[in-house]
Parts: C-alpha cells; structure tokens; sequence
C-alpha cells in the first residue's frame, strides 16, 4: 500500500499513466475486495436479511456494520474492469466520475454472502465514551477504562471516539459502514472515523496517491464505485476529504456531508491554518485538533438523524409566539452592545436569534455552532470563552463566542470580533438570564421540549376552519396530548390520517424547517434513520441538476409511498403507508401545509425585527 | 502588609499547562469540590469564580482554566493578560508535561505581568507508582524560577485549596477592590514578589 502512494509523484507518470492509476484504484479494490473476503467462511450464507436486522438492532445505533459483504471480484478480472475504467479516467471532461464497476455476478469468480456470525456482540469492547484529552500525546493508560453500554435508542447515543484500536488490518474496521477521512495533501492522516489516525498512514498515503495522481493529470477524482461502496472525495486546498460508505446514499448527500465536515474543522481552526502547509507540506494536523473526536463524531452520527445536514435550514423549538418574541427582544437588546450574534438555542433547535446589522447567519453554521458545543461537555461545566470561526461568516477569522448553560438544554452563545469581551459578554448575559427568568421563558421551554413538535395524529381534519393559534400547543387542546383521547381520522391505519407516517416541512423565506415527531410505526431508531436516509434520497432527487428541479414527485416502494412538493415558499417531504392512495396522500399533504401555516409563528421564527435578516 | 485590614480584593487567576495535566480537575475541586474521573477536554477557556478568607481579607478569585490544546496556544495572552496569579500544571507521570510547564513559566516571564504569583502545580501525585518527575527536581526548578511548587491531586484533593490559599497570602495588597472587573493592574512598581518562594 505505502509503496503506491508515491506512484502520483513519481517520473515515470508521463510514460505510463495508465499504471500508475492502475496501482492505486488497485490498492483500494485490493482493500475493499479483502475486506470482504478476509473475514469470514463463505460458508456462512443466506441467513435472512431481517434476523439480521433484528440482531443489529440490539446493537448500538450508529455501529454500522455491514450486513451484507460487498460484491467483489478476485483480482484478474478486477484489473480489466480498472483497465477499463482507465480508459474513461483518460477521457473524462473536468471533474467526471470514475466508475469502477464491479457489478454483481458480473464475472464467474463474484461471490456475494452475507455476515451471519457476527451480527454482533460488540465487535471491541473499548468503545470508549471517553473522548480524552489525552489525544495522541500523553496518559494512554487510562483509555480503556471508559466503557460504556450502548443501547438502540438513539437519545442515548454516545459521543466520542469509537474503536480507536482499529486500523485499516482490523476485521471490525474493515466492515464498518461509513468511513469519513481527512488527511493532508501529503497524505498525512488528520482524522479518522473509526480507528486510530496514526495506524492509518498507510490508508492516508494510498488515498493520498489516488487524489494527487488524477490531480497532476489535470483534472479531479470526485467519486469511485466499487461494488457496492462509494469511495467520494473532496478536495479543500491542502486538505482532503474522504468518505467510504455502502450505504447507498446519493453522492451529491455524501459530498454535502464532506463539506460539513470541513466546515467543522474550519469552525474549530479557520481557514488560515492553510498557512501551516504552506510553511511546512509535511506538517502534522493531528495535534491541533487534539480534543475534539466527539465534535467529529457527533457530526457524523447528526447525519443519520438530522435533517438539517441536507436541508440547508436550521429548526426551531415550538414556543408561544410572544414567548419568542420576549426572547427576540431581549438578545436584540444585548446585540447593539458589540455583540454580532445572539442565539439562545435548545440541545439542537432554535429558541431565537438575532444579528448585528447586516450580519447574517447561515443555517449551515447555525448547525456547525450547535454541534460544536452540544458536543463539548466543557462548555456545560462554567461559563466560557473560546475562538470560534463561522465557516459561512468568514472562514479566515475567529469569532469570540461566551456559551453559557441556563439548564441541562438550554444554552445562550454571544459571539463578537473582540477578544477582550468577555466581561462585557458576561453582563449581557446576566441581563438576559434575569428577564428569561422573570418572563419564564426557561420554563416554557422546558415544557415545550417535553410536549414535543408536531404529531400526525394531530393532523387537524379540517385545519382551514380555524384561524390563526387559538390554543396553547401548536394549534391543540392541552389534553390532547395525551393520546388515548385522540379523535382519528376515518382513513387511519397505523400512523395518522391517510396512512400518513412522518412529514418535513421546509420555509424556504425563513431558511427553516419543521419535522413531524416520530411515531408508530416508525419508532425504533433503526426505522427512523431508514426513513431519514429514504428523505435524503428523495431530497437529492427533487434538487437532481442535471435532471430536475421537479415540483412534485411521488414514489411507492416496498417501505413507504413518499410524496414530496416543492413550491417557491417551502418544500414539503411526506412518507406514507406503502398502501396509502395516492389522491388521499396529496390530500393529506394539503392538510399538512395549512396546518403548518396556520401555526407558523410557533413553530418558526419569524425575522420581523429590523436588526436581524 | 499592615493595611489589609478588611480588603475585599479580585484576583484574575490564570492556568495553564499540557492537554490532560488536570488543569480543569484542579479548578473544579477548588471550586465544586468535586472530580471526574474522566474530565472532558476544555474548548477555549472557561471561567470559574471563588472567594477565599485570608487574614481578615478576602480574596475573590476569577480564575480562566485554559484548554491545553495546541490550537489554543496562541490565545494563551488573552487569558493571562493582566493576571496577578498563575498556575503552571504538569502532570508527574508525563515528563512531557513538564518540559510543556517549563515553556509557559519562560513565556509568562517574558510576557506576563512581572510581579504575578507563580505557582507550579504537579499534579496526580496519587499516581506515585508511575511517577516520572520527581518532586525534587520540579522543586529545583521552581526555585531556580522563583515559583512556589505542591504536589497536588485532584483527585483525593491533597494540596489543591492549600495551593489556592497560599497564592491568596502571597499577593501583593497593593491591588484592592476598586477593581470592578477583575482585570488586574500591570504597571505597578516591582515588590519582589516573585523572589519568593516556598521555603
């Protein structure tokens, strides 16, 4: 592997490219097609699909395992299908695909089968939540001693590092799902998902050779197939990104993926530590991001649940209009005082927000912003004072952010330009806790997050007779809450009216987004993320460049019946029972975009005040 | 030294030291007296405040626990600027901690305020079975730099608030309250302060 890494550089690229490009896809069908062949007997086949998912289920929620091993081939045919795909690697226009296709039962010597044995009894039982300090440094004894249960449900998700005794020899890491990478353009490894960066320099280095070789012959490798893995590749400057996934999610989701990787990075050291590579091409990134493998990784697991990692739109928590309007008033009051943002935000979601004038924040670093400090316990210890870039605002300069915990949820951020500020930031803080105290905003909140957001079996049957929130909860009797009491309508099955299952709906003036909350029959969180990856294809679809944009799309498959309707003002995104008619879903989904209307101004914020956008 | 007789007096109090040396463990047994076993890493700074009674003075204490990451390292002079105490944290069982201690106590000479109250803080003693610096050593080099040195542990909390208490006797009374903000005065005349040491 190591050896191929300098094939990209080397002298003979003028004679021989076709080799040398042959040498590297090789090395990573070489790896993939023996991960699928190192690991197990092929013995071992056909155990039904759904035991196996059943016994993952136990598992913890983001150990994504593979069920199912990759297709591969044995390396004689393999090397003609790269040959193959060279010729068309010779061909392509600017940053084309490079497909390597090894289709299934394609060639005689494929073989297909599934992983029954270990569906699994935790692969390592080091699956530490302990994201130390320690890094690469120092106190490596304490590492293994953090252990701790997972379970299914996805509250309970643990950050942190996992596995971090794999490397790219280990069984367990061969068969995980979803790999992200960053690395350096020398091939020095920055971050890995699972598995310990320093152990991976071998892996880097052969990613390393594949990006820079199609990059000195002038053009840009954006996606390898193989089988059924997608190996998609971002270049940013001097760093690279890399995701390797069987997943089957649309490429243009897993690039948007990347790019928020790397827009976590620069969050957390902006754009300019591009100058440390300038200075030293071999520089190691490693230690400057020591500390923050559960800021990674809980990004990464927010793209199996978070809609707003594809929507491009932040979420709001479901308050009283006024509540939220006492919120805005007060942040607005601070934001002249130095001050350039203001958000006060519970775990992921929105309470409110403002901005000095003319700043304006993008949902992207709202999502970045959140993420970074939900995942950074320090933050919940005392108040703080760190640097922080808004890879939107301007990823070459720090921001100086106060974060201070009101409760367990509910968090206050003040970010300015000035680094002195934090007594001042201080003050502000403490004249916007005494009003949220006296108005009982803080209480509302935490009565807002036990009610939950919309449910579907609260769809109101006939939601234009009424105008405008005439009761406390977005638009219902308190009582109703509690389900037993619930009026349903005629056509229901499981899930609400119509057989509707789970709705998002997306503002597109307000730049926000409203998710139904989950309920049967998509309860566990194994069903919710296939939902949310069904949504993900569906989103891709609707926003295809080269075939849409569409306005509607309908589309029935042994899972769900998804309907999907974009507009000028929102988009809204709908999964149904697979059996639902199709003029009483459109129907349904009617209903849904006047109910969201009719109570908008609780579950979105409105920007009506001059200072924000 | 006579004229402190019921002074009300802000200290900004600075540490610093390697990622995972216990920096944030000291803090918060110092204030919540409490200890994770796994403390989390620090993001930035954060800040802590405690008041201690010392000879019918009291002390308030706005202390910055700085994250030891490289990244941070730069920043370092926004939390130390115009601090009037520091603690410098190693960890005994690291040898590289301390030559990290070693580097913040020569920046803090060059560019911190020259009469603040250093102290140089190695912590989890109670990990004497894998020990690397020994007390003596560090005690040595203290001297040479005129820190006062304890071995701590915040872990079983031995020496963390006598060391908070000590820096608290030894800062200069010059300063009182009428420091609203905790920002600390930077141009007084030199009192010697840092030939001290513990003895």
């Amino acid at each position: 592997m190591t050896t191929d890494s300098n094939s990209s550089s080397s002298e003979s690229d003028d004679q021989n490219p076709n080799s040398n490009i042959d040498q590297s896809l090789d090395a990573i069908e070489n790896q993939l097609a023996s991960i699928s062949m190192s690991s197990h007997p092929p013995t071992a086949t056909s155990l039904d699909e759904d035991v196996v998912d059943e016994e993952n289920e136990e598992e913890e929620e983001e150990e994504e395992v593979e069920e199912e091993k990759l297709v591969s081939s044995v390396n004689g045919s393999l090397n003609e299908e790269i040959v193959a795909a060279q010729a068309k690697v010779d061909s392509i226009e600017h940053e084309q695909h490079i497909e390597t296709n090894c289709k299934p039962g394609s060639s005689s010597s494929s073989f297909a089968w599934r992983d029954t044995t270990e569906a699994e009894p935790p692969l390592s039982p080091s699956s530490s939540g302990y994201a130390g300090e320690r890094g690469s440094t120092s106190g490596g004894d304490d590492d293994d001693i953090g252990e701790v249960e997972h379970d299914g449900v996805l509250g309970q998700w643990v950050s942190g590092k996992r596995h971090p005794d794999e490397d790219d020899a280990s069984v367990s890491w061969r068969k995980r799902k979803k790999h992200f990478f960053i690395l350096s353009h020398s091939g020095k490894p920055i971050y890995s998902r699972y598995g310990d960066e320093h152990k991976l320099a071998g892996f880097s280095a052969t990613l390393q050779a594949i990006i820079s070789f199609v990059e000195n012959g002038g053009d840009r490798v954006k996606l390898v197939r193989a089988g059924k893995h997608q190996v998609v590749f971002l270049v940013k400057g001097p760093i690279y990104l890399v995701c390797i996934s069987c997943t089957e999610e649309p490429y243009e989701s897993l690039k948007g993926q990347l790019e928020l990787l790397y827009g976590q990075l620069i969050l957390i050291l902006t754009k300019s530590v591009n100058r440390c590579f300038e200075k030293n091409p071999k520089f190691d990134m490693t230690s400057l991001l020591g500390g923050t493998d559960a800021v990674f990784s809980s990004l990464i697991h927010s793209f199996s649940w978070n809609p707003a990692t594809f929507l491009h739109a932040y979420s709001c928590l479901p308050l009283a209009y006024t509540t939220r309007q006492a919120v805005g008033a007060i942040l607005q009051d601070v934001a002249g005082s130095g001050i350039l943002f203001a958000l006060l935000m519970c775990k992921h979601k929105v309470i409110s927000l403002v901005g000095a004038q003319k700043a304006s924040l993008h949902p992207d670093d709202i999502l970045l912003l959140s993420n970074f400090i939900t995942s950074s316990e320090s933050f919940r210890t005392s108040e703080s004072f760190s640097p922080i870039c808004l890879p939107r605002y301007n990823p070459m300069a720090f921001l100086y952010g106060y974060v201070h915990y009101f409760d367990v949820d509910t968090y206050l951020i003040l970010l300015t330009t000035s680094s002195d500020a934090f007594y001042n930031l201080k003050d502000s803080r403490i004249r916007i806790e005494t009003v949220l105290l006296k108005s009982n905003v803080l209480s509302e909140v935490q009565r807002s997050m036990l009610d939950g957001g919309m449910r579907i079996e609260d769809l109101p049957v006939d939601p234009t007779s009424r105008a405008g929130p005439m009761y406390p909860h977005l638009g219902l009797p308190r009582p109703a809450t509690d389900s037993s009491g619930r009026i349903r309508d005629a056509h229901v099955g499981i899930g609400g009216p119509a057989g509707l299952w789970h709705f998002i709906y997306r503002s597109i003036y307000h730049d926000q987004f409203v998710a139904s909350e989950f309920s049967a029959p998509i309860n566990s969180s194994r069903q919710q993320k296939r939902l949310y990856r069904a949504y993900q294809r569906l989103y891709s679809s609707m926003h295809d460049k080269g075939m849409g944009p569409y306005k509607t799309q309908f589309r029935r498959d042994e899972n769900y019946v998804l309907l999907s309707w974009v507009t000028q003002d929102f988009e809204l995104y709908a999964a149904f029972d697979p059996l639902a008619d199709k003029a009483l879903a459109i129907k349904t989904c009617n209903r849904v975009c006047q109910w969201v209307k009719n109570v908008e101004n609780e579950i979105f914020l409105l920007g009506a005040s001059p200072f924000s956008w | 030294m006579a004229n402190m007789s019921h002074n009300n007096l802000n200290a900004k109090l600075v540490l610093l030291g390697d990622m995972g040396a216990g920096k944030s463990s000291l803090v918060i047994r110092f204030v919540k007296g409490q200890f994770l076993e796994f403390q989390e890493s620090t993001i930035g700074a954060a800040f802590f405040s405690q008041t201690l009674a010392v000879n019918n003075a009291t002390v308030k204490f706005e202390i910055w626990d700085t994250a030891g990451q490289e990244r941070y390292h730069s920043l370092a002079p926004m939390y130390y600027r115009g601090a009037a105490a520091a603690i410098i944290v190693f960890d005994i069982t690291s040898t590289d901690s301390f030559e990290r201690a070693k580097k913040w106590v020569q920046e803090l000479q060059k560019q911190g305020n020259p009469n603040m109250v250093m102290a140089l803080a190695g912590n989890k003693a109670d990990l004497e079975d894998k020990r690397k610096v020994t007390a003596e050593e560090a005690r040595i080099y203290a001297e040479e730099n005129g820190l006062f040195f304890m071995e701590t542990s915040a872990k079983t909390a031995v020496n963390v608030n006598d060391m908070f208490y000590e820096i608290a006797k030894r800062l200069p009374r010059a300063q009182t309250s009428q420091n609203p903000a905790g920002m600390v005065l930077v141009d007084r005349p030199a009192e010697g302060s840092r030939s001290s040491c513990c003895a």
